[in-house]
């Protein structure tokens, strides 16, 4: 989303604080937005450790065999809700900012972004968290 | 112009490099919605994760399109992350020295870990 286009890096302190979009619900939005990117992009950097390490097949095997640890499999859950939020919302800046008035109820359409989100990661969630709970994966 | 007209369309107003900036935004972050969600999908629910193993990976890099599918991966989100976050450190980071020292340690970062992926997917010669 970043910053609107006209407003300069400086102006922005006081917007950070007060509200630059119409509402409370494109503010809460813009910083969900901000948030699961920030988080995405950490995981991103690490990711990209952790997949170097194929150039040593047995250490690139013991690594990844963390992240079928029940704890690693509940954050694969947060990282699906992020990748699905941050994607949904930024789907819809794009419509608001290419098509001006494609869009005619904002709030419905956030609320929308969220209830799929919640419902992709609910969905995708079962599949990631299933070996752990019917016990074929311990820890 | 009147005082009733609507606001001129913002891409219009200043097209230097924050417009381009604006743009890649858009333009990467559509590619990433078909290419990050795919692959999540394919190593988190189609396969369990801990089936994505060095042989997954060597099966699967044995084709040069997964490569290449990779690598744009790699390449646009990380593009599409760095900008995010210099946004974010305009915002936030008032000093100018803290927030020239501060984009420096984050393209560092990423300018070395995109030369590190970029490698890893190059070089690597399966089994």
């Amino acid at each position: 989303m970043g910053r609107p286009l006209g407003a300069a890096p400086p102006v922005s302190r006081g917007a950070a604080r007060g509200s630059v979009y119409r509402g409370p619900a494109g503010q809460w939005a813009f910083l969900a937005h901000r948030v699961t990117g920030v988080l995405v992009f950490c995981f991103l950097l690490l990711h990209i450790v952790d997949v170097s390490l194929v150039a040593r097949p047995e250490l690139y095997d013991e690594v990844h065999a963390l992240y079928g640890n029940v704890l690693l499999r509940l954050f694969e859950v947060g990282l699906l809700f992020a990748l699905v939020f941050h994607s949904l919302n930024g789907l819809r800046i794009v419509l608001v900012d290419f098509f001006p008035g494609a869009i005619r109820n904002d709030r419905r359409v956030l609320r929308t972004v969220v209830v799929v989100s919640v419902l992709a990661t609910a969905a995708g969630g079962w599949v990631i968290m299933e070996p752990f709970l019917s016990g074929r994966v311990f820890g | 112009m009147t005082v009733t007209e609507a606001p001129p369309a913002p891409a219009r107003r200043r097209a230097g490099a924050e417009a381009w900036s604006w743009l890649f935004m858009r333009v990467s972050g559509l590619l990433l919605l078909f290419l990050a969600l795919l692959h999540f999908a394919i190593t988190h629910i189609v396969n369990d994760v801990v089936d994505t193993d060095y042989s997954f990976v060597a099966r699967r890099w044995d084709n040069p399109l997964w490569r290449v599918f990779d690598w744009a991966l790699l390449a646009l989100a990380l593009g599409h992350g760095l900008n995010g976050v210099r946004w974010i450190v305009d915002d936030y980071v008032r000093s100018p020295r803290a927030r020239a020292a501060t984009k420096a340690a984050v393209y560092t970062l990423a300018g070395g870990l995109f030369a590190l992926g970029t490698l890893t997917i190059v070089t690597f010669e399966g089994v």
